[in-house]
């Protein structure tokens, strides 16, 4: 008999605590206790599958019941974790205006400090994650802060911090390590080391069995090593449980990568479906990878450029000056892209993909010895960069 | 370069373990009355019965620290100053992070359910064995002492009104859905009391809900203010003040897992005769993620923490594996008197929380001080004669001291001379001796009743309470004592309603009367 994976059991456990509550428990007279409960279940199983639609569904039971409960500072915290996976940075912002509560606890402030981050206040969200982690010692603020190191450029500052995350878990707590492993496995992927990334993410897959997350992982890894089938057919399988947009385009490039124009067409067709999709429904959650499908698969810099201003908007970092950066290049206004990317650059993030940009730009924008030099860089940090690659 | 790499993606928004099998609930320890081929001292380490009564977690490691010393020899004259008080605490720390490191006994359970016990420390030196659950065993040490050892469910031996406790304290958890983003809502700015303050509807009781706040019946927490205004005890129809308690047993009818030994002091120590004092306390501890996928990991933070550092160098390579997550030793130690809080859990190294221990005595001393002089009775607790409990908190010991001195240094009198049966000179115990370390100090020359140990039979929530009463006042021509509040007699004078004293005077199940002690589970 073929045992079930962590995942599944997971899945499944869910799955009885959903039913045991059922529906039920949001109608009148309401059970705050088990309203809360079930709502926070439809989050849970959303967020565990990856699948957008039911995140979605799970937002809108969280917003029936938000005017129902007296105290509804949990509730205002899942939501402004909902909107910050769909990148409604002002709907994060009113969740914490409107929850007093939430506001003042350590979960709405690393909630604030993730705003921070998201729009390009990088010095005071290191110092909240910094304050938060003295405080609480919590290993996702950790793991926070690690993450913005990384952005930084301090890939083994980053490390260490993950390592200290890690150290805070228990064995009650094997899904969380999972993804820590994978950040770290990222890491090292950025850096060209593969084998490490390798052993990282086998390491979350033996830590929590049947995750797609891990599998998603995986398939980029093999991809990046130019073992094309079995990450095709790895990508399959998690397109079978969580049927993402960025995961079709990947499919799409991997494809495209291993010479197969007519099946990378196929799947980017249908990614590129899906985020317009998404975009004409008024979700913002793609627009980022709008522009780097225009600007990267279809070289469309025109459309590239419309859909990074429009990201722009929603919340400047050197993230989204890079992207916007990227596309006037394409559009050829090397100019104007020139002074976004410097834009990004001085943010102090280190990033090969976006060295390598830079020096794209700086070729065609002119710059003096400013090629050479982030040529270089982007080499320094990832010698294996150009390849097969996920842009996370 | 997406942004989906925050900690928010993998879904950690609440924590779904609610009760784990890491929560320590109780330490026993006594003399055994078995003096057969030498003194034993008996401990009972008391948790969650999580997974279930007589199953144990396999994730965790249970540690029981003994560490046996002389009776101290209290010098004829003390300094009962703050300094003074600090300066005992310095020298006692010595004892325990000094080179004198305690011995202990280790617990792990496999997955066939099979423990495997740890003999660590000892002067015979150590050994291990494996044992089954839910079964007495005798164990033999390699140098030929036999230890009795029984791992498995049990009965919950603790007995007491906790609900009313929490009322006392103004637990808003224990009545109220609190959310997770609403710590600060938990313990409410409200006077500790043991009577019921007049106006005070967030926690007073509800005679047409009266089991609400018992068995989880819970209310939504209002929207506010989570404060009371008032300035007098609420009275009742009758013209009596209204009891926070009403003594039942919110314990009963609960299982618990139990560690319980009994052990030759001779094995404890190379010198019982001098070595009358067993401290002990128990933590417990959970297997870190990246040892239960069977990688060790580089953990360069240690080098870079030094408390983590020192943490480093102190354990072993299998406790490395593990991460500790309670401690017990006193009851009340954590719930009375340090709020609580996770980080918190020092056990015996609650050194550095000294200073805190005097602020919280005063701050609970400004409860329930005035409640104990609204029932006729004397306390220790300087309130200004203060006629209604009093929501006040210290920033600094200084502060705090002068109120809480007499409730610090007085000597907690004993009901009767029955705890100490070879009649020694013993002194009585003192709270500030009490609480820090938070260890139970087990004195072999007394019955182990509490503070002397403590045993099942004990009622130290009641006794806790006693803290506060003046022991030089005096109730029926008797001086008070730590059982006074356990008294039906006071309770049939006092001014108060119902008249029970605030906690069951016996456990619902009978405890046995030899070895493991702690009554079969339900």
């Amino acid at each position: 008999m073929q045992t079930q994976t962590d995942f599944e059991k997971e899945l499944a456990r869910l799955d009885e605590q959903l039913s045991g509550l059922g529906p039920a428990a949001l109608a009148e007279p309401l059970d705050t206790l088990k309203a809360t409960e079930y709502v926070y279940r439809l989050y849970q199983r959303a967020s565990l599958t990856g699948n957008m639609r039911q995140l979605e569904e799970a937002g809108a039971a969280i917003d029936g019941l938000l005017g129902r409960v007296p105290n509804p500072s949990d509730l205002y915290y899942l939501k402004a974790s909902l909107d910050f996976k769909f990148h409604r940075l002002p709907e994060v912002k009113r969740s914490l205006a409107d929850s007093p509560a939430l506001r003042e606890s350590p979960q709405g402030r690393t909630l604030a400090a993730d705003l921070d981050f998201q729009e390009g206040r990088y010095r005071e969200a290191r110092a909240a994650y910094e304050s938060l982690v003295r405080e609480q010692g919590g290993w996702d603020d950790i793991a926070r802060l690690a993450h913005l190191e990384f952005k930084m450029g301090d890939a083994d500052a980053a490390d260490r911090l993950y390592g200290e995350a890690e150290d805070e878990l228990t064995a009650k707590q094997m899904r969380h390590y999972a993804w820590v492993e994978l950040q770290r496995g990222v890491l090292d992927l950025k850096r060209g080391r593969r084998e490490e990334a390798r052993a990282h993410y086998e390491r979350a897959g033996r830590a929590y069995s049947g995750y797609w997350m891990v599998e998603e992982h995986t398939a980029e890894l093999l991809g990046a090593a130019g073992e094309y089938d079995a990450a095709a057919e790895l990508y399959h399988k998690v397109l079978a449980t969580a049927p993402r947009p960025e995961f079709m385009q990947a499919l799409g490039e991997l494809y495209d990568t291993a010479g197969d124009k007519g099946r990378a067409e196929e799947w980017y067709g249908r990614a590129l479906a899906a985020y317009l999709e998404s975009a004409g429904r008024g979700e913002v959650c793609y627009y980022h990878h709008l522009v780097d499908f225009y600007a990267d698969v279809r070289r469309d810099g025109a459309e590239a450029v419309r859909w990074a201003e429009k990201d722009l908007g929603l919340r400047e970092n050197f993230s989204t000056q890079s992207a916007l950066a990227w596309a006037l290049y394409r559009a050829g206004r090397f100019t104007e892209a020139r002074a976004w990317i410097e834009r990004a650059l001085s943010s102090g993030a280190r990033d090969s993909h976006l060295f390598s940009q830079a020096a794209a730009i700086y070729r065609r924008a002119g710059g003096n010895g400013e090629v050479e030099k982030f040529e270089r860089m982007a080499s320094e940090i990832n010698p294996h960069r150009g390849g097969f690659h996920v842009h996370r | 370069m997406a942004d989906h790499n925050d900690p928010n993606a993998v879904n950690s928004i609440f924590s779904d373990i609610d009760v784990s099998a890491a929560d320590l609930y109780d330490l026993f320890g006594f003399p055994s009355d078995d003096k057969d081929g030498g003194e034993k001292v008996v401990i009972a380490l008391t948790f969650a019965s999580i997974p279930q009564a007589g199953v144990f977690d396999t994730d965790m490691l249970y540690r029981i620290l003994i560490s046996p010393d002389p009776r101290v020899v209290r010098p004829s004259q003390e300094d009962h100053s703050l300094k003074g008080l600090l300066r005992y605490f310095d020298a006692v720390k010595e004892r325990y992070l000094g080179p004198s490191k305690a011995a202990e006994i280790r617990v792990t359970v496999d997955q066939s359910q099979r423990a495997t016990v740890k003999f660590i420390g000892f002067p015979g030196g150590g050994f291990q064995t494996q044992i089954p659950l839910n079964q007495s065993h005798q164990v033999s040490s390699p140098d030929g002492h036999r230890i009795k050892a029984y791992l498995g469910g049990r009965d919950d031996a603790f007995f007491n009104d906790l609900t009313g406790f929490f009322r006392s304290i103004n637990y808003a958890p224990q009545f109220y859905h609190v959310p997770h983003t609403m710590a600060s809502a938990r313990e409410l700015e409200i006077p500790k009391t043991l009577l019921q303050l007049e106006g005070n509807h967030l926690f007073n009781r509800d005679p047409n809900d009266p089991e609400w706040g018992y068995h989880g019946k819970k209310r939504d927490l209002p929207p506010g203010p989570l404060t009371w205004s008032g300035d007098r005890f609420m009275k009742n129809e009758n013209g009596k003040y209204v009891f926070v308690y009403d003594g039942r047993d919110c314990q009963a009818g609960i299982n618990i897992n139990a560690i319980i030994l009994e052990i030759p002091l001779a094995f404890l120590t190379k010198n019982p005769e001098r070595d009358r004092i067993v401290n002990c306390w128990g933590e417990s501890w959970v297997l870190k993620a990246a040892d239960k996928v069977e990688t060790i990991p580089d953990h360069p933070f240690w080098l870079e923490n030094p408390l983590s550092l020192l943490d480093a160098f102190r354990l072993d390579d299998e406790l490395k594996k593990y991460k500790l997550v309670d401690t017990d030793g006193q009851p009340f130690a954590d719930a009375g008197l340090s709020e609580r809080e996770d980080n918190r859990q020092l056990g015996a190294n609650n050194f550095f929380l000294a200073p805190t221990f005097v602020k919280r005595l005063a701050h609970l001393g400004w409860g329930f001080g005035p409640s104990i002089t609204a029932m006729g009775l004397q306390t220790t607790f300087d309130h200004d004669n203060s006629p209604v409990s009093v929501h006040r908190k210290y920033h600094t010991a200084v502060a705090a001291f002068p109120r809480a001195k007499k409730t610090l240094f007085q000597e907690l009198r004993m009901p009767d001379d029955s705890w100490n049966p070879k009649g020694l000179d013993i002194p009585l115990r003192r709270s500030f001796e009490i609480f820090v370390p938070n260890v139970c100090a087990i004195d072999m020359d007394t019955t182990g009743t509490w503070p002397y140990g403590r045993r099942p039979e004990d009622q130290v929530a009641t006794r806790f309470l006693s803290l506060f009463l003046d022991m030089e006042a005096e109730f029926n021509g008797r001086k008070y004592h730590i059982d006074l509040l356990a008294d039906p007699e006071l309770w049939a004078v006092a001014p108060v309603e119902p008249a029970t004293p605030p906690n069951p005077l016996k456990n619902d199940k009978e405890f046995l009367k030899e070895f493991p002690y702690l009554a079969e589970p339900w």
